[in-house]
C-alpha cells in the first residue's frame, strides 16, 4: 500500500474548502436564521409579556378610575343636591320677599284708592249736602232774610277794630255793596244808613247784584272784606268739611 | 476488481495525479455547496419542511457540540459538522453505482485526520495560547510530555486507521461478495455497510470534538439562556 502525497494534498485542500464553503453557504446562515427566529420568539414573548403587563396596569388602572368615578358620582350628586336645597331656600325666601313686598304694595295701593275714594265720596257729599242747602238757602232769600243779614253785616262791623272802621269809612273811600238781589233804592239809603252808622261816619256805598250770594249782604272796601252771605258761610261749611276729611 | 488499498490516478494535472476519490469528492463538495446555496437563498422565519429538516441537521450538532465540548458550538460548528456531513456522504456514496467511497483511499482518511490534528493544535493555541497548550503536554506531569505527545500523533493515526478500515473493508468486503456470489446478495453488506458509514461518520466528528475539547482544556461554562449565547 502506498501513499500518494498529491493526493493527500489535494484531499485537505478539498476538506479545507468544502469546511469554509459549507460554513459561508450553510452552517451560518442556517444558524443565524434559527438564531433570529429564535430572538424573534422571545422578542415576541416579551412584547406580548409587555402587552400584558400594560394591559394588567391598565385595567388597574380602569378599575381605580372606575371606582374614583362612582365615589365622583357620588359626591357630585351630593354637591348637586345640596346646591339644590341651597337655590330652592334662596328662591323660596327671595319669593316669600317679593310676595310680601308686593303685598304691601297692593296694600297700600288700596289704602291709598280707598282713602281717595273716601275722599272723593266726602266731597261729593259735601258738594251734595251744599247743593241741598244752597236750593234750600235760595227759598228763603225773602225780606227778613235780607234784614237778618243787614243785621249780621252791621254787627260784624261793629265787631272790627276802630281803626279799620275808620280807614274804611275814611273820605273818599267808596264801599261796595253786593247782594244777591237787585235792592231797590229806598232799601238801599235804608242800608246805606246803618252801616254809615255801623261804621260811624257816612261813606260813599255802591250796591251791586251777585246771585251767586244765594242769600246775604257782603262789603268790600279796598282794604277789607266782610263776608256775609249764604255763599261765604257754605264755603266755610265745605272748607271744613273737605279739611275734616283730609285729616 | 480494483483494490482499494491501490490509488489508481484518472488523469494527470500536470505532475498531479487526479484519483477517483478526488474526483467523486469534487462531485460531493458540488453537490454539498450547490445544495447550501440554493437552501441560504430561501431561508425564512417560517420554514418549510426542507428548511426544517437542515435546521434540524444544523440544530443536533450544536447540540452534539455542546453535551461532548460542554462549549458554544459556533466557533467549532463549521469545521465539526461539515467532518460529518462529508464523511457521512462519502461513505453512503457507495450507494450510487460505480462510484467509490473517498473514504475507503487512505488519502482522504489521511487528510481528514490531518485536517483534525491541524485544528486541535489551532483551537488549543487559540484558546490558552502557545505556552499554554504546549503545557498541557506536561499534564499531569512533565514526565508524560513525551508520552503526551507521542499520544497526539497515535489518536490521529487512530482516527485515520478507524476510517480507513472500517470503510475500505466494508468496500471490499462488498466487492469480494459481489465477485462471488450474485447480483442481490451483497444487499444485506451493503445495507451493514451504510449502517458502519453513518456510525463511522458520527464516531470521527465525536473524536475530532473531543480532542479539541481536550485540547482547549479548561471548558467553558455554557451559558443557561440561550439569549446569553454566542451568536453564529
Amino acid at each position: 500500500m502506498t501513499i500518494s502525497w498529491w493526493t493527500l494534498g489535494i484531499q485537505t485542500v478539498n476538506v479545507v474548502i468544502l469546511i469554509w464553503l459549507l460554513g459561508r453557504f450553510f452552517w451560518r446562515p442556517v444558524a443565524a436564521m434559527i438564531e433570529q427566529r429564535r430572538a424573534t420568539a422571545q422578542r415576541i414573548v416579551a412584547e406580548a409579556e409587555a402587552k400584558r403587563s400594560e394591559a394588567t396596569v391598565a385595567l388597574a388602572e380602569i378599575e381605580r378610575t372606575r371606582d374614583g368615578l362612582a365615589r365622583e358620582r357620588e359626591t357630585i350628586l351630593a354637591e348637586a343636591h345640596e346646591a339644590a336645597e341651597r337655590e330652592r331656600a334662596t328662591r323660596l325666601a327671595e319669593a316669600e320677599k317679593e310676595a310680601r313686598a308686593l303685598e304691601d304694595a297692593m296694600k297700600a295701593t288700596i289704602a291709598k284708592e280707598k282713602q281717595a275714594i273716601d275722599k272723593a265720596w266726602a266731597e261729593r257729599a259735601s258738594r251734595l249736602a251744599i247743593d241741598i242747602a244752597e236750593r234750600l238757602a235760595a227759598r228763603l232769600d225773602g225780606p227778613a232774610v235780607r234784614a237778618a243779614f243787614l243785621d249780621w253785616l252791621v254787627k260784624e262791623i261793629r265787631a272790627l277794630p276802630t281803626p279799620a272802621r275808620q280807614a274804611a269809612a275814611a273820605e273818599g273811600v267808596t264801599l261796595e255793596a253786593t247782594s244777591a238781589t237787585a235792592l231797590v233804592p229806598a232799601d238801599q239809603d235804608r242800608y246805606r244808613e246803618q252801616i254809615g252808622a255801623a261804621l260811624g261816619a257816612h261813606p260813599q256805598i255802591v250796591f251791586k247784584e251777585d246771585r251767586t250770594l244765594i242769600a246775604g249782604l257782603e262789603l268790600q272796601g279796598p282794604h277789607f272784606v266782610v263776608s256775609n252771605s249764604w255763599r261765604a258761610d257754605l264755603t266755610k261749611i265745605l272748607s271744613g268739611l273737605t279739611h275734616d276729611n283730609r285729616a | 476488481m480494483t483494490s482499494p488499498l491501490a490509488s489508481v490516478a484518472l488523469f494527470h494535472l500536470g505532475p498531479v495525479p487526479i484519483t477517483a476519490g478526488v474526483v467523486a469528492t469534487w462531485v460531493i463538495m458540488a453537490v454539498l455547496v450547490i445544495g447550501s446555496i440554493l437552501i441560504s437563498r430561501h431561508l425564512s422565519l417560517v420554514p418549510s419542511k426542507t428548511q426544517a429538516f437542515f435546521e434540524l441537521i444544523v440544530d443536533t450538532v450544536d447540540g452534539q457540540i455542546r453535551d461532548t465540548m460542554r462549549l458554544e458550538p459556533a466557533p467549532y460548528r463549521a469545521f465539526v459538522g461539515t467532518l460529518f456531513i462529508f464523511i457521512f456522504v462519502a461513505n453512503w456514496s457507495s450507494l450510487i453505482p460505480g462510484v467509490e467511497p473517498p473514504t475507503a483511499h487512505i488519502e482522504t482518511d489521511a487528510a481528514l485526520a490531518l485536517l483534525v490534528f491541524i485544528a486541535v493544535v489551532w483551537f488549543g493555541i487559540r484558546a490558552s495560547g502557545i505556552r499554554g497548550y504546549l503545557s498541557t503536554f506536561a499534564s499531569p506531569n512533565p514526565i508524560m510530555i513525551p508520552l503526551n505527545f507521542i499520544e497526539s500523533l497515535t489518536r490521529t493515526f487512530s482516527l485515520l486507521v478507524r476510517l480507513f478500515g472500517n470503510v475500505m473493508s466494508g468496500v471490499f468486503v462488498i466487492g469480494i461478495v459481489l465477485s462471488l456470489a450474485g447480483l442481490l446478495v451483497p444487499i444485506p453488506l451493503m445495507a451493514l455497510d451504510l449502517l458502519t458509514g453513518a456510525v463511522q461518520a458520527y464516531i470521527f466528528a465525536i473524536l475530532a470534538m473531543v480532542f479539541i475539547a481536550g485540547a482547549i482544556g479548561e471548558a467553558k461554562p455554557i451559558p443557561n439562556t440561550p439569549s446569553q449565547r454566542m451568536p453564529p
